[in-house]
């Protein structure tokens, strides 16, 4: 076991070829499935994915950004070492959904943000332009409309590879908000919305069996 | 005899209150147990009362009487009608079969037999969990459902295997019953007609002759010569005769009745049916038999014992594991769940059809070498076999009378009376060899049947009774062509055999043309015989019979009949030409010829001699720890003749009456202690309490019972197994057949034996030789030993199994074996090599040690459990964690990180778990990992279970000197568990319902080195045990 133990590499792990292609996530957390359901004028219905979704921004602030690189825009980003830099990724890019011109992300006006985020992955190099698109299904009249920021969802290549938590200590995720706008007037307003990884070759968006491979999909239930 | 047969099947209680009963009749109790249920119900009454209560005075009626009771007449017999009407009444006259357990319970029994139940327990479980989750979330994942159906399936499957190895063993029997119609000659309307046995009634007159079975009991009306063979229900090898006159108070006694399915060997008679069908002393002893219950087989008490330990350690462990679970907060559906997975793991669902398997290629074995199992358990009940009951007749004897010994010009020759190469080897230059063989070959009535010249001499049907067969046959080896010299001295005048003379007499013409004298030839009982002579003939020459030649012949008379053997006299007389010209006309009534101051030329003994094999077989019984008793029907002194023949009674141990003969004291002075032998009759035994009996069993190494009945043999029986004796019975006969149902394992003849007997038997020894039975001990203790290891085998790895979830319920790593992965262990990797183990050959000369203890020496005893479960079944489970583990952490996950992740891990919608590296992990993606863990672990204990095959090979020697390669299935197995292993990763891996997956080639070797430490391990465990004997070592590592 000890024997075992010493053979393993510190910074990467010996084979990555289970996780090949990366999953989406979302955030806010989702808290039992990936539903999100709550009422506009009732705050305490969503003050919880508020929270969670200013504590997921925390290493996002400025502040805590100081120290990172301002780096090239879309191209990879591979570094020799011995210390490994990690990119900025500016709030502003989120605009509406960033949290800073609204703090409550767009909830309490009935036009809620979910961020998007591609899995880590050591040593993944996407190809061509990475994108997140997503697109919304509600019942009835189809009268959603699902801005994405940075806008058409671009994932930029200088955020990639990644190095590892020990030698990248301090990278930071590229990622992608989505907002949704209602038109319609029919309450609760539901809508299930599907986003996956396009643009991209090496990066998978559908597997058979993997629901969460290069796309997710969730459902949202808005209440008056 | 019309008794119910409920009273027949209170055996044992009567068995005790048999021996109590102490009347004095003499020769009646032989058969005194077949009457006790009727004498104990009616123990007030006066005995005749009761016998003729029982119906059994038929023998003692007049023609006349029996006619009126039975409504019929002796010359015109029954009318069809009145026959069609008793037939209504009374049924056909068969034996009814005995009663057959319905297939559907047989087969409902093999599902819920075992681990059975622990495994339909499971299944519900599956189902009701399903149940849960289906209520709470539609959506739920099948996974239960499917475990659920396989474990239901695996439970059916080895049902139905275990059913069908079950039935095809029964059906080899089944072709042993065909029973052959039989047809009888009965008088009915006045006349004669066939009809077939089975349509018999009482009061049915028919005609038997020589060769016939007689059809039903029956009172004999009119016999000429008749003899019949009681050996069958009696034991008593000699042709008994049978004649109309009542001569004893006891029917099995009395000459005038015949019994259903014994034979009559010559003569004709006609009788009345007075019996039919059940009612008959056959039917009764055959209910006898029905009524004793079947002994569960010490095999399948151990299996039961063994299936009690694991299910006891399943349950508790189980049970202890879902408290633990609850109290940790799991919730109630997990907890069940994890129930399931220690049920699971617990149990070897294979072991059982392993078993099963291993005892039928065992049974296959032994049918090649002769010995024909009915029961499959019965092959390791050989094994553990501490006494044998043999009969005698038939089983340790040949059941035919042979010429034992020769007496002339005043020495004893002895013939040779083994089976097939008959040669005679004793001086045939003397004149008086040439003079008595003349006597042998024409003072005889027997016969060859015609057409029998290829057919070697002592295998050709001889029509004639048993000894005038012995002598023909003897003359027909020693002379050549009896009958051309039969034909060559023409025969003028007989007298026949008959009870009242006690000689048989013919006179001839000689051979010699120019002699002109005839020669009157004799034989009958040597005192006889000796009485008509006045001269003997000595080296060819006569000789006047003085005092010491007379004494001579007493002394060689004793001798031989103190052998057991019949002896027969023979003398001759040449009458002169001049007094008996050749146109002389003897006349047999009027006796116109001599019959005193002949010459008497010998003696001739014969014996139903022993098997040539006997005697051998008997020696390496003893060495095996088998004590062998002779059980017999047959009379004390041929009894001990035999016994001492084949070395039942060994050559230098005397019994009680033998010491007193030796010393001259009187019986009673003779101290016990000395003698090692006893011969203990049938009336002995009567008076015998239990304790006496006990007495007698464990104090005499060397036992013969005579003059037994069928009752008798059970109580014998029943005594052995009082002493915690593995009881084998051997016999041939209907009055074996109760004693062999009783018996723990029951060997019929397959040759000689009667139906009854075969159908109460668990072994058929299909050449009826009696030294097949050491090869079915041998076999069936190597079974014994080879079971131990293939259960220590299969145990090992269910701690490997078990471990899992243990350390999953408690530490929280993801579950590193799955409940269908530990499936496909037991019941695909692990079931070849575990039959295999029943090809190892023995680690020492298993014939050379005691039989073991039935309640000492288990299958399973507590070194076997815990070296499995807790040396190398941990051994196994560190080094399947080992690869698990290293899987996890080559692909990101140390094991630090594992513990308690559980919870995280198994969430469905959390899809950004990260491990070790900062990685981000979908559902599927461990899920995924999660599979490659089981089939890691999967392939780390079937590494491992390589090793544990090869240590199993043997329990005390290195497998250095038992032989790497010697048993070729042992690579077999192995080659099988590598094979299935590779096609269930590589071949199936893409089946997401089996949760294998292609595991990378290095993973396989992770766990090499643990598989080599648990060989160095094992070899150093055998070390110590074969260097400290009877140390502590010895006693708790050696299973």
């Amino acid at each position: 076991m000890w024997v075992m133990l010493q053979t393993l590499n510190d910074e990467v792990p010996k084979y990555r070829d289970q996780i090949s292609s990366p999953g989406l996530t979302v955030f806010p957390k989702p808290v039992t499935a990936l539903e999100y359901s709550f009422s506009v004028s009732k705050r305490e219905s969503y003050e919880g994915y508020i929270e969670d979704l200013k504590k997921f921004l925390k290493p996002y602030t400025a502040e805590a950004q100081k120290n990172l690189r301002n780096c090239q825009d879309g191209a990879l980003f591979e570094q020799k070492g011995p210390v490994y830099e990690a990119c900025q990724f500016p709030l502003a890019l989120l605009e509406a959904c960033s949290g800073e011109s609204d703090p409550e992300f767009g909830y309490s006006k009935g036009h809620p943000c979910i961020l998007v985020k591609m899995n880590r992955i050591i040593g993944l190099k996407p190809q061509g332009k990475p994108a997140i698109e997503c697109t919304g299904n509600s019942k009835g009249e189809n009268t959603t409309t699902l801005p994405v920021y940075p806008s058409e969802g671009n994932i930029d290549l200088k955020y990639f590879p990644y190095y590892g938590k020990k030698l990248h200590a301090s990278y930071l995720q590229p990622l992608v908000a989505v907002q949704f706008n209602y038109t319609a007037s029919s309450t609760p307003k539901e809508v299930t919305v599907e986003c996956k990884i396009v643009g991209s070759k090496n990066l998978k968006n559908y597997d058979d069996r993997d629901k969460f491979l290069g796309r997710v999909a969730f459902k949202i239930t808005m209440r008056a | 005899m019309g008794q119910k047969t409920p009273q027949i099947y209170s055996v044992e209680l009567n068995g005790a209150k048999d021996m109590k009963q102490t009347d004095k009749g003499d020769d009646k109790d032989k058969y005194r147990g077949l009457w006790s249920t009727c004498l104990e119900l009616r123990k007030n009454h006066h005995k005749e009362h009761v016998t003729k209560e029982i119906d059994l005075d038929d023998h003692k009626l007049s023609n006349k009487e029996l006619e009126n009771k039975y409504h019929t007449n002796i010359v015109t017999g029954l009318s069809s009608t009145q026959a069609a009407e008793l037939l209504a009444r009374d049924g056909p006259n068969a034996l009814s079969p005995p009663q057959e357990t319905p297939e559907i319970i047989k087969f409902l029994k093999q599902m819920v037999g075992g681990f059975s139940i622990l495994l339909w327990v499971g299944a519900i479980l599956c189902w009701i969990a399903y149940g849960i989750q289906f209520s709470n979330d539609k959506s739920s994942s099948l996974d239960n459902v499917y475990l659920g159906t396989v474990l239901a399936l695996v439970v059916i499957l080895t049902g139905i295997f275990a059913y069908y190895q079950e039935a095809k063993s029964t059906n080899i029997m089944a072709s042993f019953s065909k029973m052959i119609p039989q047809q009888a000659l009965v008088i009915r309307d006045s006349e004669k007609k066939i009809i077939p046995a089975e349509q018999l009634v009482v009061g049915d007159i028919v005609e038997i002759k020589g060769g016939d079975q007689i059809p039903a009991d029956i009172r004999l009306l009119f016999a000429q010569g008749c003899k019949v063979d009681n050996s069958s229900l009696t034991g008593e090898s000699e042709p008994q005769p049978r004649s109309c006159e009542f001569t004893h108070d006891n029917p099995l006694e009395t000459k005038n009745i015949g019994f259903y399915s014994t034979t009559c060997l010559e003569g004709t008679a006609t009788g009345m049916v007075i019996n039919t069908g059940d009612r008959t002393i056959i039917g009764h002893i055959a209910s006898l038999a029905s009524g004793v219950g079947n002994e569960k087989t010490p095999i399948a008490t151990e299996i039961e014992h063994f299936v009690h330990i694991v299910a006891g350690v399943a349950i508790s462990i189980g049970v202890l594991f879902f408290i633990i679970a609850v109290s940790m907060k799991y919730r109630v559906l997990d907890s069940i769940i994890f129930l399931i997975g220690i049920i699971v793991a617990n149990v070897p669902e294979g072991l059982l059809a392993t078993v099963t398997v291993t005892l039928s290629l065992t049974a296959k074995r032994m049918a090649k070498k002769n010995c024909l199992v009915k029961n499959l358990e019965a092959v390791e009940t050989l094994g553990s076999t501490s006494i044998i009951c043999s009969d005698k007749t038939g089983t340790l004897t040949q059941n035919r009378m042979t010429v034992a010994h020769l007496w002339f010009d005043n020495q004893i020759f002895m013939a040779d009376t083994s089976e097939d190469h008959f040669k005679q080897t004793f001086d045939q230059s003397s004149g008086t060899w040439a003079s008595l063989s003349k006597i042998i070959t024409l003072c005889n009535r027997a016969e060859f049947r015609p057409g029998q010249e290829r057919v070697p001499i002592m295998k050709r049907v001889v029509v004639g009774d048993a000894s005038e067969t012995a002598l023909l046959k003897f003359s027909e080896v020693v002379l050549g062509d009896v009958m051309e010299i039969r034909k060559r001295n023409h025969k003028v005048a007989e007298i026949p055999f008959n009870s009242t003379n006690k000689f048989q007499l013919s006179i001839h013409k000689t051979d010699d043309p120019t002699d002109k004298r005839f020669l009157m030839v004799m034989k009958g009982a040597p005192e006889k015989i000796l009485e008509k002579c006045s001269t003997i003939m000595v080296n060819g020459q006569e000789q006047p019979l003085d005092q010491s030649t007379a004494e001579a012949f007493y002394t060689a008379y004793m001798e031989l009949g103190g052998l057991g053997e019949r002896v027969l006299g023979f003398c001759h007389l040449y009458l002169s030409a001049d007094e008996f010209p050749e146109t002389y006309s003897f006349d047999v009534d009027a006796m116109n010829f001599p019959m005193s101051n002949l010459c008497f030329v010998g003696l001739l003994s014969m014996i139903d001699p022993p098997r040539s094999t006997v005697p051998d077989a008997i020696t390496k019984c003893r060495s095996a720890g088998i004590k062998v008793i002779m059980v017999t029907g047959d009379h004390p002194i041929t009894a001990k003749a035999i016994a001492k023949s084949v070395g039942i009674i060994s050559a230098n141990s005397e019994t009680v009456e033998d010491i007193a003969k030796r010393l001259n004291i009187a019986v009673e002075q003779v101290n016990k202690q000395d003698a090692k032998a006893v011969v203990v009759t049938g009336m002995e035994l009567k008076d015998m309490s239990e304790d006496q009996l006990d007495e007698v069993l464990t104090s005499y190494p060397e036992i013969v019972f005579a003059r037994t009945s069928p009752q008798q043999k059970l109580i014998i029986v029943e005594g052995c197994q009082r002493q915690d004796a593995v009881v084998a019975v051997t016999g041939d006969g209907v009055n074996d057949s109760p004693a062999l149902k009783k018996a723990d394992i029951g060997i019929a003849m397959g040759i000689a034996g009667s139906d009854a007997a075969k159908n109460a038997a668990d072994m058929v020894l299909l050449d009826d030789n009696f030294a097949s039975i050491v090869t079915g001990v041998e076999e069936g203790r190597l079974i014994f030993d080879n079971l131990k290891k293939t259960i220590a085998y299969t145990l090992t790895k269910n701690i490997a199994e078990l471990c899992p979830f243990l350390i999953y319920i408690i530490v929280g790593v993801p579950l590193p074996l799955g409940t269908i992965t530990i499936l496909f262990i037991d019941l695909g990797t692990d079931i070849v090599p575990s039959i295999a183990l029943a090809y190892e050959k023995a680690e020492s000369d298993i014939m050379n040690r005691k039989p073991r203890h039935k309640k000492k020496d288990r299958l399973v005893n507590k070194p076997l459990a815990v070296y499995s479960y807790l040396h190398i079944g941990l051994m196994q489970s560190l080094g399947a964690f080992l690869v698990y583990f290293t899987v996890y952490a080559q692909e990101g996950f140390r094991p630090s990180t594992l513990i308690n992740l559980r919870v995280e891990w198994e969430k469905d919608f959390v899809n950004n778990l990260e491990d070790s590296y900062g990685q981000e992990w979908t559902r599927y993606q461990r899920k995924y990992l999660e599979w490659t863990g089981y089939t890691a672990f999967f392939i780390g204990i079937m590494i491992q279970q390589i090793a544990d095959l090869i240590i199993r090979k043997t329990r005390k020697n290195s497998i250095f000197q038992q032989g790497l390669f010697r048993n070729k299935v042992i690579w077999v197995g192995i080659a099988s568990q590598i094979i299935i292993a590779l096609i269930l990763s590589y071949g199936l891996g893409s089946i997401t319902a089996l949760n294998f997956t292609m595991l990378r080639p290095q993973y396989w070797f992770v766990a090499v080195p643990h598989a080599f430490l648990i060989w160095v391990y094992d070899e150093v465990r055998k070390l110590f045990i074969r260097l400290y004997p009877g140390s502590w070592w010895d006693k708790n590592m050696y299973y």
